[in-house]
């Protein structure tokens, strides 16, 4: 198959790479480039453990060609963190014990922030209504928006 | 097996030359969300995929003099975040907040949503009620359709092989700013609908001076209830027993089937409770 040239930044750094027409982003950043905080859950849009950012935006890294990030940006949860300090989100995670066995923290983690620089006064209906499509099936959902809630306007200062 | 090829063409008239020159061998890609599954589940294969999601002139939201112009390549999350959509066309800005999730909808576009033609397609049952009409276009020639001769079965529509969806537009009127969308779901979030509803309503003179209704998931297109609308024309609205014998109507105007979600039987019922709610929202 014909590989296509890409070249974008993930995580702040350049990085340019063959990819094949059908290849998804989620192998991509697992595989090539050996980011594997971004998991593969369902593979078809449904639990949001594979959402990265692209270009600020969440979005679902299954669901997207790997091709068509040419020249965009992408954060992924390993570039959250300035160095070994974490991420207010991050820190309000493991503060309130929101994280079991962490495989859907990553998305959780993103997509929280994302909503947060939408609407940083976000009310409790609004934090779940807006993460609906993040599934976590072990630490439940109560301790995952008290962290969020406890973010709130805290995330300027990351 | 001929493998996959991908181009990403930057203006519109490259995709039409590319559609023409590929025929059946292209496929279109928007926002993946419908195309990626397919992919993996083998559905489609050996394509040259067309990634049009880098064209600017199909993308937006246009308030022109007497009408709203939606360039196919809009996402669900810009139909929430409009004015002119949640003045002009509310029906349509209800059923983009009940669509997915917030994340889908930064993918998923308005254009992939009408041509996959689901049965349940969410966009398609509201802009059936704006009376929605789709420009249409092939390197040859340039047509509009009405969104309600555009479905001709689950997943197919009249359009062909060498054409794409390059607008879409309704009207800026009173009827099209009254409106309501019911989503009947399994559960609240990124559910697909068990039955949906659009009804739009404008009443003069305490009469049905017009009436669209349009649902989802309860034929094998999302359709107009045109039996309906014309039962409701130039009735009184509070006239006794209206909306009863219009849910009867509504029940024997839809032709459900049974799947994993729900029964025919219950599907017919609750389309009535739907319509129901929905008329009395509105008047
Ligand atoms: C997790 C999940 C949840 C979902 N929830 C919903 C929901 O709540 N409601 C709902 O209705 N749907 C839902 N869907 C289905 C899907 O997301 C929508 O139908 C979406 O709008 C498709 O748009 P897209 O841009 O992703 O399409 P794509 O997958 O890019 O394309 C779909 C089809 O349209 C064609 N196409 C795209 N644009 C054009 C154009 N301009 N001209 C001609 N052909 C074109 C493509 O060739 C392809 O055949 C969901 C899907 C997933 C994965
Ligand atoms: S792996 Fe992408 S949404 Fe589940
Ligand atoms: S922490 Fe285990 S799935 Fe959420």
């Amino acid at each position: 198959m014909k590989k296509i040239e890409i070249e974008f930044t993930i995580n702040g750094k350049k990085r340019r790479l063959s990819v094949k027409p059908n290849d998804l982003l989620i192998n991509i950043i697992r595989n090539d480039l050996f980011l594997t905080g971004s998991k593969y859950g369902c593979g078809i849009g449904e639990c949001g453990a594979c959402t990265v950012l692209l270009n600020g935006e969440p979005v679902l890294s299954c669901l997207t060609l790997a091709a068509t990030v040419d020249g965009k940006e992408i954060t992924t949860i390993e570039g959250l963190a300035i160095g070994d300090e974490l991420h207010p989100m991050q820190k309000a995670f493991l503060k309130n014990g929101a994280v079991q066995c962490g495989f859907c923290t990553p998305g959780m983690i993103l997509t929280a922030t994302a909503l947060l620089k939408e609407n940083p006064n976000s009310t409790e209906d609004e934090i779940r209504d807006y993460m609906r499509g993040n599934l976590c099936r072990c630490t439940g959902y109560i301790q995952i928006v008290k962290a969020i809630k406890s973010c709130e306007n805290n995330l300027e200062t990351s | 097996m001929v493998p996959f090829k991908y181009i990403s063409p930057k203006t519109k008239n490259e995709v039409l030359e590319i559609l023409k020159e590929e025929k059946v061998k292209a496929c279109i890609v928007a926002g993946c969300t419908n195309v990626l599954p397919n992919i993996r589940d083998k559905k489609i294969v050996s394509k040259v995929l067309v990634d049009i999601s880098d064209i600017e002139e199909l993308r937006g939201i246009s308030k022109e003099k007497d009408k709203v112009c939606i360039g196919p390549l809009t996402t669900i999350a810009e139909l929430t975040n409009s004015e002119a959509i949640s003045k002009e066309g509310e029906v349509l800005y209800q059923a983009a907040e009940q669509f997915a999730d917030p994340i889908v909808r930064n993918n998923a576009t308005v254009g992939g949503n009408l041509v996959t033609a689901s049965p349940a397609a969410d966009m398609a049952v509201p802009l059936l009620t704006l009376d929605a009409i789709l420009k249409i276009e092939s390197i040859e020639r340039k047509r509009g359709v009405r969104l309600k001769d555009f479905f001709i079965g689950p997943e197919k529509t009249i359009l062909r092989e060498d054409e794409m969806i390059t607008g879409i537009e309704f009207e800026s009127s009173n009827i099209n700013k009254n409106g309501c969308f019911i989503k009947l779901g399994l559960r609240k979030a990124m559910a697909i609908a068990v039955a949906s509803i659009a009804v739009n309503l404008e009443v003069r003179e305490n009469k049905i001076a017009q009436v669209r209704i349009a649902m989802g998931s309860v034929a094998p297109t999302p359709i107009r209830l045109t039996v309906v609308e014309g039962f409701l024309k130039n009735k009184e609205v509070n006239s006794n027993g209206l909306i009863e014998e219009a849910i009867n109507k509504v029940r024997e105007e839809v032709d459900p089937i049974s799947d994993i979600r729900a029964s025919a039987e219950y599907r017919r019922y609750v389309s009535g409770i739907l319509f129901k709610r929905a008329f009395n929202k509105l008047t």
